[in-house]
């Protein structure tokens, strides 16, 4: 119905031209009005487009049908027009219309009554504009004309990018608008649900990819993240240029030119490649495929900002050029790619994920591409290449899941490879752990075996110690013994007494030689006698003592007097003594007794007595100058000093242990007791069994 | 005529050294006796005699003692007369200064007095006192030295320790030192053998005794002794392990 009174009605209006042919007049009415304002617009264009309206009122218009059409088109070039509307009122009330002719970058509305300057009623644009979703009631200008009256009005539309939305100058009554608002309204929603649902989508795969990368730090995670949110930004600017809709970006109008072809750019072939190349690990399988990858996004990136650049010079058609060098240039690489990657699918199921992904991607989009070739050309269409057509958006979600399952997949093959790793380093581990263990063994059993080893060298040690002190205590044993018996009858006592037994003979006194050759005799016999026996009579050692001190007294003339005193009481062929105990002491008092210069004869005594019933005690004195004096006297060298007190003592020790009994031996020297007198005195005490 | 004086602590020693004396040694006149040193030094220098008795031990000190005090300045030659006294025998043996054995035999005497009464006549030095006493400030017998008699009966001074080895040559012995030295000693290899038995020698054959100390090695065969200057010796088999023994 309002078709049939779309198409009848200029022809109707025609008939009731008054004045000048290109002026409408049109009484307002309350049906819903719908006027093609074609016939009665005049345009001109503004090639320089440095015209303003006090100029452009004074250039001819031109009836142009050219720069009308009723799809977006690609104009190849800027489009820079002035339109003029003279619309004529004959009826008694005045008459509000509105003209919309499409959704343009800039506009600009003029109105001037007759013979006056004209005013600007409005301006508004796609650039322009940057309300929220209410600017969208900008864009049915207002032309009120009084009753009877003309009024013209003006319209300068400027479009920088050459694709343009629509243009058909249509002039609606106030109903008619809210019906035509109403149906494009819908059918402007139904797209804008498609991009918000593959925005909500898009923002699902970014959020699983981004969880992911937190979890895994895989690259190709984020190269698909940032692939998703280019997309997401894509679209979500794609809807600045679907009417009725609010849009997240009005306020910067700017960006859908900014991120519509570096978008593409971007998304397709930077990220796309750059995830491509991690995702197949293409530097390690296929390195050659990687340095093509790299320099090609490298390419791109350079692309990307040249592309930016043009844009912010406002020269938007040259990225759509570059664009579509681009597409068409990598159309058949692409293709090598995919029959490449194709053919080593069989040896990583990655390459099928990323393949099945990438040819959804490559269908949809030149599905979508050619079904924009037929509004808007060849090149045109390239523009509108990934406008959210379902076909595309399809391709697009298609593409995105398949890489998600890739990546899903690919993770798996990562933790199946890190399984895989983690099982080989525990089977190490256990390998390690089992080897420690063998060298723990071996050690220990190297330890043990040392150890004992050690203990046996050390017994051995100890015993041959034990031998070798067993050894040297019997020689010791047996020196001192020597010595002992040695000691019991001096030699140089014996040459002595064979020296005057000579000097008798050879004075021929032969009574005396006779009595001292039968001492000396006898004490040679008893000496050699006593040294067989352990223990002699104290009668016997009287006997022995006395006959010995008598051989020393002869020696030295007589120098020297003794005494041998036994208590009474002593029985003295009952009481044992052990043989040869007394006599080095008497040997060294007679020795000691005849150097006292103070004292011209040497007083020796011996003397027993029974101090207890078991104890013996027996006392050899002389009045010699002791044995502190004797040995200042010496000046033999240290080393030849005699170790007569060492001796004595060791012989006592020596008694004790062989005999088992406690003989007590203390050597007094009697000048250290009182300055007086002088001599040693020997106490002697003999237990008794 | 030769002036002798007799010390000793014991009237009968000093008696038979003079009936001795008078009996075989007609030309010793006995000049006085001393009955210990300190009165001993006095009649030396009293009587300044060309020889003294000597014993050993005696009541304030030993034989030694009055070499000490007198020698240097009175050059007698001395004849020890001891009982028994091996701690200083080597000593004297080793200074070849006479020593006679109580009770006194009359060859041993008149062998000590001939020996004495020829050096007197012949002005020999007395160095061998000076031996003796600096070796008997020595406990080591490697610190000793030693006085050799040549055939001419001149004396050689040698430090024990520069001894390699002596061996039998004829009836006498040759010293060989380590500064590559030989000395011809007028005594028997014997005479040596005996003297060194007590020191750090080893006998290793019938003719050759070697110092301990400059034994470098056993050849490999066993057969052989090498010193450290590089000299080789003959060794008998029997002899080889109790060798090595000593040299442990």
């Amino acid at each position: 119905m309002l078709l049939v009174f779309c198409f009848t009605a200029p022809a109707s209006l025609a008939n009731n031209r008054t004045s000048l042919p290109d002026t409408l007049t049109i009484e307002a009415s309350t049906a819903p009005i719908v006027a093609d304002m074609r016939p009665y617009t005049t345009a001109l264009e503004d090639v320089t487009g440095s015209m303003t309206i006090s100029q452009v009122i004074h250039q001819s218009f031109s009836p142009n049908k050219e720069i009308y059409h009723a799809n977006p088109r690609n104009n190849k070039r800027q489009n820079n027009c002035w339109l003029r509307f003279i619309i004529h009122n004959p009826g008694n009330n005045m008459a509000s219309w509105l003209l919309f002719s499409g959704w343009h970058d800039f506009m600009y509305w003029y109105v001037q009554a007759p013979e006056d300057t004209p005013q600007l009623l409005m301006q508004t644009g796609l650039m322009l504009d940057r309300g929220g979703v209410e600017r969208w009631n900008h864009y049915a200008f207002a032309a009120e004309v009084p009753a009877h009256s003309t009024r013209t009005y003006y319209l300068h539309i400027i479009n920088k990018s050459f694709n343009e939305s629509p243009l058909i100058p249509t002039l609606y009554n106030t109903s008619a608008f809210v019906k035509f608002q109403n149906t494009a309204e819908e059918g402007f929603r139904r797209d804008s649900v498609v991009i918000l649902v593959l925005l909500g989508m898009l923002l699902v795969f970014f959020s699983i990819s981004l969880i992911n990368y937190i979890q895994l730090p895989d690259r190709s995670y984020l190269y698909f993240a940032l692939y998703i949110v280019g997309l997401m930004l894509f679209f979500a600017l794609r809807l600045e240029s679907k009417p009725y809709q609010l849009s997240f970006f009005h306020r910067w109008p700017m960006l859908k030119y900014y991120w519509n072809i570096p978008a593409l750019l971007f998304c397709f072939y930077l990220m796309y490649l750059l995830f491509g190349s991690t995702f197949l690990n293409l530097k390690s399988r296929y390195p050659f495929m990687a340095r093509v990858f790299t320099w090609v996004a490298a390419a791109v990136g350079g692309l990307i900002i040249i592309c930016i650049y043009c844009i912010a010079e406002e020269q938007y058609h040259l990225p759509t050029i570059i664009y579509g060098y681009v597409y068409f240039g990598t159309l058949l690489p692409l293709l090598i790619m995919f029959i490449a990657l194709a053919r080593r699918s069989q040896h990583h199921p990655l390459v099928r994920f990323f393949l099945l992904g990438s040819v959804c991607l490559y269908l949809a989009c030149l599905g979508s591409f050619l079904i924009h070739v037929h509004p808007l050309g060849l090149v045109g269409a390239l523009e509108e290449l990934s406008a959210p057509t379902l076909l595309l958006i399809g391709g697009i979600l298609l593409q995105a899941m398949f890489v998600l399952a890739g990546l899903s997949y690919r993770n798996k093959l990562v933790h199946m490879e890190r399984t895989r790793t983690q099982e080989m380093l525990i089977k190490q581990l256990n390998k390690n752990k089992e080897l420690q263990r063998k060298l723990n063994e071996q050690l220990e059993e190297l330890v043990k075996e040392q150890t004992t080893e050690i203990l046996r060298k050390k017994q051995e040690l100890e015993e041959q110690r034990k031998i070798q002190l067993e050894t040297e205590y019997v020689k010791k044993l047996t020196e001192i013994e020597l010595k002992a018996i040695r000691a019991q009858i001096n030699p140089h006592f014996i040459f002595n007494c064979l020296n005057s037994i000579q000097l008798f003979v050879m004075q021929r006194d032969f009574e005396y030689a006779q009595k001292y050759l039968s001492d000396f005799s006898y004490l040679i016999r008893k000496t050699l006698d006593f040294s067989r026996r352990n223990f002699i009579s104290l009668a016997d050692e009287i006997t022995y003592l006395n006959t010995y001190l008598g051989l020393e007294r002869m020696r030295f003339e007589n120098r020297m007097e003794y005494e041998v005193v036994v208590d009474p009481g002593i029985a003295t062929a009952e009481l044992e003594i052990p043989a040869m105990l007394l006599q080095p002491y008497v040997e060294n008092a007679v020795k000691h007794g005849m150097t006292n210069p103070k004292q011209a004869t040497g007083k020796l005594s011996v003397r027993f007595r029974q101090v207890a019933s078991d104890m013996l005690e027996c006392i050899v004195e002389d009045n010699g100058i002791g044995i502190s004096r004797s040995r200042a006297l010496r000046t033999l060298p240290q080393h030849h000093q005699s170790s007569g007190m060492e001796i004595s003592q060791n012989r006592a020790d020596l008694l004790n242990k062989m005999y088992n009994t406690e003989i007590q031996i203390e050597i007094i020297d009697k000048f250290l007791k009182d300055d007086e007198d002088s001599g040693t005195l020997v106490i002697i005490l003999i237990p008794q069994l | 005529m030769i002036k002798a004086i007799i010390i000793d602590d014991e009237r009968n020693s000093r008696d038979i050294i003079a009936l001795m004396l008078a009996k075989y040694c007609p030309f010793v006149t006995i000049a006085d006796m001393a009955s210990d040193c300190a009165d001993g030094i006095e009649k030396i220098r009293l009587h300044q005699p060309q020889l003294v008795f000597l014993d050993l031990e005696m009541p304030d000190g030993i034989g030694f003692d009055i070499l000490t005090g007198t020698q240097a300045a009175i050059p007698f030659e001395a004849i020890f007369v001891t009982a028994f006294e091996k701690k200083f025998l080597h000593i004297i043996r080793f200074s070849e200064i006479e020593l006679i054995l109580k009770p006194i035999d009359k060859e041993s005497l008149l062998q000590a007095v001939n020996a004495v009464s020829a050096r007197i006549s012949a002005g020999s030095s007395t160095k061998r006192y000076e031996v003796l006493m600096q070796n008997f400030n020595y406990n080591q017998a490697t610190d000793w030295q030693m006085i050799v008699l040549d055939q001419e009966q001149a004396e050689h001074i040698i430090s024990i320790s520069d001894i390699n080895y002596f061996e039998a040559v004829d009836e006498f012995t040759v010293f060989y030192m380590g500064d590559g030295q030989s000395i011809n000693a007028a005594a028997g290899f014997r005479y040596y053998l005996e003297l060194f038995a007590g020191l750090r020698f080893y006998q290793l054959n019938n003719s050759q005794m070697v110092q301990l100390a400059a034994v470098s090695r056993i050849s490999s065969d066993g057969s052989k002794v090498i010193l450290r200057n590089g000299a080789t010796l003959e060794i008998t088999e029997r002899r080889k392990k109790d060798l090595i023994l000593r040299l442990q």
